[in-house]
């Protein structure tokens, strides 16, 4: 019995990592459909490597943006092509993505076949920090630009490598900065935290911690739980337990849509209830809470939830939602705009470089940070790659004449 | 003190949801020997048809869980028939079953993934009802004193089943030996059919409480829920349905007071406890060399 049950544990154990590579190895390509590049041309067409997850907790957030990034390479190939300077000329995009199912091991070895097997002209990173951290190595060893679309956690970004490029979103450090400030703002004396433990959360709570001691603040109740925690119940609880002004979830929107039902069940209420996700998902979390669920939950709004002002590098806004929702029949969500935004920065790269070296590529996005805002917001970085110019608000929703509506704080 | 208490509290209702969470799993085990790694994908789909039955049809989660218990039971009878009896005829089942189970359970999260798409759903937790639970000054959620009801009578039931009744006997009888249960007339193939629809029953049931209990529901939950589940008859004996229901109770006590007390480990409980047990007493708790009924 015991032998046969600790082989039967092994094969199990087999079959589950077997199985995961093999559902991992699925190779898509889009826009237009064709086989991988075995070698590097500066002159047939641009192709682009990415993954993306289409089961697991990450599908949420990467499918939408892996579809805002599918939406530019269809935008620029119905165009003719993006210009890339390197050639003279312009060149269609082919996407060559596989499926990481949210598995950040599945996810080492894709991004590894992205870079030695299928020789990809630029290497895009899947949503967030947990799927980015493994690509990060990588592309440094391989000497491989990264363009980080949403992975902002702060210990990607170092003095000593060069190939990274954050697109879409602040990096975490700078997150909290509003939030901060409001809670100061409050005069709030007692603060809880609960944050996940990945590169993000932890970033921001390591930001918001620090920005509320310089103003004598000490979070009454900040601990951190595994970013695959579903049950928020007990926390909250521990969390209650220490009388908050202020309650204040760090996680992914799994993290989120489990701590704002835990919420609810348990009845309780404070002054400034705050999670990140339903400012970037509105409508996901009107689906399972219903405006009332929503009403002054504060979070990060995005776009489309705002409007950035002054853009001058690809479409604005309302005329981006106007074409997403031709091309996909959805609304957008900010995610979408993420992805969107991605393209835009590797178009803006290849119409300055060069070369498509990828020094070269680093290069032309270092000379034109800070020259273009997008419907994303102005794009910046600093010399370690994190982007600096994006800025994200605090708001609150609440619930005017039957709509959502969002009101800014900072 | 009082979060302590809250702590333990919540791990008894917890510890005895995951008991039925994971006893079909172990009740399957225990009669045909074959180890159904799609087993939390039941549990995620009675999830999904909870859910879809109350936000479309707003029906309520206890006529879901009638409904399906009609639904699994039929579905793992055609199931057993469908594979198990030539599954059983091979060389080593045991070993084979792993891995046609774990493509069934590929197969039902790529079809659960097209037709629920990729995003978590939650139910409001007051669609078990509104009562309030009061004990040692500490309130708890109605859902979670409900699920754990729920729980208790179908785990009863199971036992009644068990050692109360022909079928039942017949059952434990094919536990003990299949080839003698056969030979003493017992018709196996018909009994064993029964028990595995019995172990998808007890699957939905888990499954329809388990947007109360364990949060957003998702179509890849199910790889994580057959985890937590192996590990719970692990620690409490593999093939023994009672020492499912004390792996539970330690697996759910261990987990919240975790979650209170050391809230960043808390995930690594049933991992760390399916080693401990591996190493200390690879019978399980309550393992005593041979699978008992």
């Amino acid at each position: 019995m015991q032998s046969r049950f600790r082989k039967g544990t092994l094969w199990a154990a087999a079959a589950l990592s077997g199985g995961m590579l093999l559902a991992g190895c699925g190779t898509t390509t889009s826009a237009p459909a064709s086989g991988p590049a075995k070698t590097k041309s500066p002159t047939a067409e641009i192709s682009i490597g990415t993954l993306y997850a289409s089961t697991g907790s990450f599908a949420t957030s990467s499918m939408p943006e892996y579809q805002g990034l599918q939406f530019w390479i269809n935008q620029v190939n119905a165009s003719g092509g993006t210009y890339v300077k390197a050639a003279g000329k312009k060149e269609k995009i082919r996407l060559v993505s596989y499926n990481d199912q949210s598995s950040a091991q599945t996810a080492t070895s894709l991004y590894n076949q992205l870079i030695t097997v299928n020789h990809v002209n630029m290497l895009v990173a899947d949503f967030g920090s947990v799927l980015t951290s493994v690509a990060v190595p990588i592309a440094q060893e391989h000497k491989q630009l990264l363009f980080d679309q949403s992975g902002t956690g702060t210990t990607f970004f170092t003095p000593n490598n060069p190939y990274i490029v954050l697109t879409s979103l602040p990096t975490s450090a700078l997150w909290p900065t509003s939030l901060a400030n409001y809670l100061i703002s409050q005069h709030y004396k007692n603060v809880a935290i609960v944050y996940c433990e990945n590169d993000f959360d932890q970033s921001q709570d390591q930001t918001l911690t620090r920005l509320l001691a310089k103003a004598g603040i000490t979070p009454t109740y900040n601990n951190a739980v595994p970013t695959s925690t579903s049950s928020y119940t007990v926390i909250l609880h521990n969390m209650a337990a220490t009388h908050p002004q202020a309650v204040i979830e760090l996680g992914y929107p799994n993290n989120d849509i489990s701590f704002m039902q835990a919420l609810q069940a348990s009845g309780s209420t404070f002054p400034t209830t705050f999670t990140i996700f339903p400012g970037q998902l509105p409508s996901l979390f009107e689906k399972n809470f219903g405006m009332k669920g929503l009403n002054n939950m504060f979070t990060y709004p995005a776009p489309p939830l705002f409007t950035v002002q002054g853009v001058n590098y690809g479409m604005p806004i309302a005329q981006f939602a106007q074409a997403f929702k031709k091309q996909t029949g959805s609304s957008p969500n900010f995610l979408n705009v993420a992805g969107y935004n991605t393209g835009l920065i590797l178009q803006k790269t290849l119409a300055t470089a060069t070369s498509l070296s990828q020094k070269s590529l680093r290069q032309a996005v270092t000379g034109f940070s800070g020259s273009i805002t997008t419907l994303d917001g102005k794009f910046q970085i600093n010399n370690q790659g994190a982007q600096i110019g994006e800025t994200l608000p605090v708001g609150q929703f609440t619930v005017s004449n039957g709509k959502l509506k969002v009101n800014f704080m900072s | 003190m009082s979060t302590f208490l809250f702590a333990v509290v919540s791990g008894i209702l917890f510890g005895v949801f995951f008991s039925l969470m994971a006893i079909g799993l172990n009740f399957a085990f225990g009669v045909m020997k074959i180890v159904n790694l799609a087993h939390g994908d039941f549990v995620m789909l009675g999830a999904f048809g909870a859910y879809y039955a109350l936000s479309t049809f707003g029906i309520n989660p206890f006529a879901t869980m009638i409904m399906e218990i009609v639904v699994f039971l039929v579905v793992g009878v055609g199931l057993y028939y469908g594979i198990i009896p030539r599954l059983l005829r091979s060389d080593d089942p045991e070993m084979l079953s792993l891995i046609l189970f774990f493509g069934i359970s590929q197969v039902i999260e790529a079809l659960a993934t097209l037709a629920f798409g990729t995003n978590p759903v939650t139910l409001p937790t007051n669609a078990l009802g509104q009562l309030s639970f009061q004990l040692f000054g500490q309130a708890f959620e109605s859902s979670w004193v409900i699920s754990f009801l729920v729980s208790v009578v179908a785990i009863g039931l199971l036992y009644v089943y068990l050692y109360k009744t022909k079928m039942g006997i017949a059952t434990r009888a094919i536990m003990a030996n299949r080839d003698e249960a056969a030979a003493s007339g017992i018709d196996v193939n018909r009994i064993s059919a029964i028990a595995f629809g019995i172990a998808l029953v007890l699957a939905a049931i888990a499954g329809t409480l388990t947007p109360f209990m364990l949060g957003g529901i998702y179509p890849s939950v199910g790889v994580n829920l057959t985890i937590t589940s192996f590990s719970i008859i692990v620690i409490g004996s593999l093939g023994n349905p009672i020492g499912t229901v004390v792996g539970g109770l330690v697996y759910g006590l261990s987990l919240l007071l975790m979650q209170t007390y050391l809230s960043s480990w808390a995930n690594m409980v049933p991992y760390v406890l399916l080693i401990l047990i591996l190493l200390i007493k690879p019978s399980g708790l309550l393992g005593k060399g041979a699978r008992n009924a």
